[in-house]
């Protein structure tokens, strides 16, 4: 029903001129008086800044829903913080509408600012069957726009046990009650309540064969059930069954604390109805467990008849969409076959395709991505299957559809889908182009071909070493045995004893020249007392005693220096001039050429030499 | 000087030919040994490559009983259990070959994946001395030993040399080989104190019953599965307690797990 002019779902209004006028109030207002009008002015020109594209979206709380329900119905407007009229909704001749209230937001997100209103409305339906509501229609400066349509379903109320009724009771529906093998059905469980309750906690009943799996998260609304008004709190599991039979669940348990307000024999202050309100602490809470009534539920086995070879054992609904990009590439070059498999049911089984040999290609595959999402109506979901395939050589190449069979549980019978066959031409490849620009002589940067990831496409161990060689006794062992210690201390200790050997040695040296040093002047005297020593070897033998005495090393020594020497020893002058006028006496007989003739002392060198010995220091 | 009679040249040549006689013969008596173990290899490796793993496993254990303990034959016998789907023996052994050939390629290609089987998921935390020895983890203690060897000797030879002819030279080559030494030295001390003290054990069991206490009525701390490497604190009557990186600890049945570290062991 669309008019002229007007975009589908959505217009764009005039621009208000409000932010400048407002601006040019303030500016003929007091300073006092303006900081208060800009403080003021951000809540103003926010909503106007804020208006844009307006659009109208409506929503239902529920997909499904009894004749005894009321359903929630939100009609947003996006970009307008106020409509000309309230909005009109097709499709609502059969129920029952009551406003549920308007409010208007304003929202800053990642500095974005968007305005808009919510209409609140419940609609209770009248009779059964599948309705499509909407569009709604909402005129906004003088422009209509429409929102989206809903589909809602409307079921018979259903049956509930006697025991059941009461301000506060559990029942459980399972829909529907005959399925096959792997077919989901949904089981709903609802709390009916009249009074305030918290802290719910649920405990599904364990059954071999069958598993649950809650679908999105409860729902909260208000029903009416025997004329009495009540609070609902649905939640809704995807069951399904692994093999054949019948099922019966045992009833679920819902445990939880009631809230009832406190009776009062006499009249109080506090009877006012303010301290009525369930959410003090006037009301006392006491723990409950509900239960529902069983359900059962029937699996039949999959028929055996039709069924195809590549049946993977997918039940449900699935549909299977394919693409191929680029369609024209050179050799080397990777072309990306994507397959989407995606629908309702045991989405789990999604089976990976695999893709058949292509000659002069090579295929390698992605890691298939599973993507599993649940709703109020079920479990469903996608597999995105990836390949690239990268040709050899030119030409044209063909890639045969690839096929995935499954259960319709719509149609009740197996079916197979499969892809497009695809085809794509290869160009010759970059290796040529190149090698016809070297040609021609012109420089420029070429680039190989297309690299790829090395994908692994399986892993085990590697094999066993059967090299002999390998079986040398172990070289990884640690030193065993006394030898390797031995040839890590031996250096240590060859160093060790030339050390210690140098040093006796030096110490030796150092005995032995002091014992010569006590020896010296008996060496003489001994030699003296032996008697007819030329002057010359005297003179020798008395140059070594001083050497050995003190610690020298001289060659010749005069008498003159031996004076010195000896007076730098301490000894005394008397004794040291005796001594240097008996080597003047020697000299002068050696250079008289008597030096061989034996000397006549004429002195009592002995004594002499003992005393100079005792005077040296 | 005297000179070589004709009987002093007969009794040389007899005496030359008796020693080659005894190096002949001991050489053939060791080449008929090698002999023995090369077919009882050559058939182990055959079972494995038909299929036969039992029997592969049961002729490299007899090789590695027999004193052959090789890294090689600790890997082929990981990899005979690997095959049978004995997940923990087959890590025990790759661990035990590790141990010798810390740089084989195909040993750590192996490892890594029978690592990747098991269920647990223990973090082997690296402390302070393995990131400051980290050169440890690629050598064989008898290598880190050899070398230390090698280094000590000349170490030793350079101050020998110096303490009788001391010059600019040896100096500094004192000095530098010094700075080696110590880090050598310190690398030997390190490795063969963690080889010593190496208590890693290996889970054999499929699952194990972590209990509080060396007792079946004891509570039960936590599980364990088949291949986990555990620290081996103590064993007695039976039973083995044992701890994680994690702190946790427990007692498990001595039979379901074997140490690493044969030489510890």
């Amino acid at each position: 029903m669309t008019q002229p002019g007007i975009a589908h779902g959505q217009i764009r209004p005039k621009r208000p001129l409000c932010l400048f006028r407002l601006v040019l109030s303030a500016l003929s207002f007091q300073p006092s008086a303006l900081f208060l009008l800009l403080s003021s002015l951000v809540f103003i020109i926010l909503p106007c800044a804020a208006d844009g594209a307006v659009s109208v979206t409506m929503q239902l709380d529920r997909k499904e829903a009894t004749l005894a329900d009321s359903v929630k119905m939100i009609i947003s407007v996006a970009g307008a913080r106020k409509s000309d009229a309230k909005p009109a909704v097709h499709g609502l001749e059969t129920f029952h509408v009551t406003g549920g209230g308007t409010s208007s937001r304003l929202e800053i997100i990642n500095g974005q600012v968007s305005a808009g209103i919510d209409f609140t409305y419940f609609i209770q339906p009248q009779r059964t069957g599948t309705f499509e509501i909407g569009p709604a229609e909402i005129t906004i400066d003088g422009k209509v726009v429409r929102s989206n349509k809903e589909t809602l379903k409307i079921s018979p109320p259903s049956r509930i046990s006697g025991a059941a009724q009461g301000p506060l009771f559990l029942t459980a529906t399972l829909s529907p009650n005959q399925v096959y093998v792997e077919e989901q059905t949904i089981y709903t469980l609802k709390l009916f309540r009249q009074t305030r309750v918290s802290d719910i906690s649920l405990a599904l009943p364990e059954q071999e064969h069958l598993s649950f799996k809650q679908l999105g998260k409860p729902l909260e609304y208000q029903s009416v059930h025997s004329g009495q008004s009540y609070q609902v709190l649905e939640v809704r599991f995807a069951v399904t069954a692994s093999s054949e039979g019948p099922y019966s669940i045992r009833p679920s348990t819902m445990n939880l604390t009631v809230y009832q307000p406190r009776t009062r024999s006499r009249r109080t202050p506090f009877d006012d109805p303010f301290f009525n309100d369930p959410f003090l602490s006037f009301s006392t809470g006491r723990p409950m467990a509900l239960s529902s009534e069983p359900a059962h539920v029937e699996a039949l086995p999959l028929p055996a008849q039709g069924r195809p070879a590549d049946f993977s054992g997918l039940v449900g609904t699935f549909q299977l969409e394919s693409k191929l990009e680029p369609t024209e590439i050179r050799a080397g070059e990777s072309a990306t076959l994507t397959v989407l498999l995606k629908g309702r049911g045991n989405v789990h089984r999604l089976p990976d395709l695999e893709m058949p040999e292509l000659d002069h290609t090579k295929v390698y595959a992605d890691q298939p991505v599973l993507e599993v999402e649940t709703d109020q109506q079920g479990m469903g979901g996608s597999k995105t299957m990836k390949w690239a395939l990268v040709p050899e050589k030119e030409g044209l190449y063909h890639i045969p559809p690839l096929t995935v069979s499954f259960f319709d549980t719509k149609i009740r019978q197996y079916r197979s889908i499969g892809t497009s066959p695809f085809s794509f031409s290869v160009l010759p490849g970059q290796e040529k182009e190149r090698h016809v620009a070297a040609d021609f002589g012109r420089s420029e940067t070429t680039e190989g071909p297309v690299k790829l990831a090395v994908k692994e496409l399986g892993r085990d161990i590697l094999p066993v070493h059967t090299s002999v060689k390998d079986m040398e006794p172990a070289l990884g062992a640690g030193p065993q045995g006394l030898l390797p210690w031995i040839l890590l201390t031996a250096p240590f200790l060859v160093y060790g004893v030339a050390f210690c050997g140098k040093r006796l040695r030096k110490d030796s040296d150092k005995a032995s020249a002091l014992a010569k040093t006590k020896k010296a002047a008996g060496v003489l005297i001994k030699k003296c007392r032996k008697g007819e020593l030329s002057s010359s070897d005297l003179g020798e033998a008395i140059r070594g005693y001083l050497n050995d005495r003190l610690g020298l090393s001289l060659g010749s020594l005069t008498p003159r220096e031996a004076f010195e020497i000896l007076q730098s020893r301490g000894v005394r002058p008397a004794s040291s001039q005796r001594l240097q006028a008996f080597l003047q006496r020697l000299e002068d007989d050696v250079y008289s050429g008597r030096g061989q003739d034996v000397c006549h002392m004429g002195e009592d060198l002995p004594a002499l030499v003992k005393e100079i010995d005792k005077e040296i220091r | 000087m005297r000179r070589f009679a004709a009987k002093d040249w007969l009794r040389f040549v007899g005496g030359t030919l008796g020693v080659f006689a005894v190096v002949y013969l001991l050489a053939a008596s060791s080449e008929a040994e090698t002999n023995g173990w090369e077919e009882v290899f050559f058939t182990a490796n055959q079972a494995y490559k038909e299929g036969r793993f039992e029997e592969a496993i049961d002729r490299y254990g007899r090789l590695l009983d027999s004193g052959h303990r090789n890294g090689h034959l600790y890997y082929n016998l990981g990899n005979a259990h690997f095959r049978l789907n004995q997940i923990g023996r087959a890590i025990l052994n790759y661990e035990r070959a590790h141990l010798l050939l810390p740089r084989d390629a195909d040993l750590k290609f192996s490892l890594g994946y029978a690592r990747d089987q098991t269920q647990d998921a223990i973090s082997q935390p690296k402390g302070f001395v393995e990131t400051t020895f980290f050169w440890l983890h690629t050598m064989t203690l008898h290598e880190v030993f050899w070398g230390f060897a090698g280094l000590n000797l000349l170490f030793w030879a350079v101050l020998l040399v110096r303490l009788f002819r001391p010059s600019e030279w040896t100096f500094y080559a004192s000095v530098i080989l010094l700075v080696l030494w110590l880090i050598a030295s310190a690398s030997f001390g390190v490795k063969y104190f963690k080889e010593q003290t190496d208590d890693r054990a290996v889970i054999l069991a499929e699952e194990v019953d972590v209990l509080a206490g060396p007792d079946t009525e004891d509570t039960l701390l936590f599980k364990l599965h088949e291949g986990a490497i555990v620290l081996l604190e103590r064993s007695e009557d039976g039973w083995s307690l044992v701890s994680l990186p994690d702190n946790k600890r427990g007692w498990v049945k001595k039979e379901t797990l074997e140490k690493i570290n044969r030489v510890t062991s």
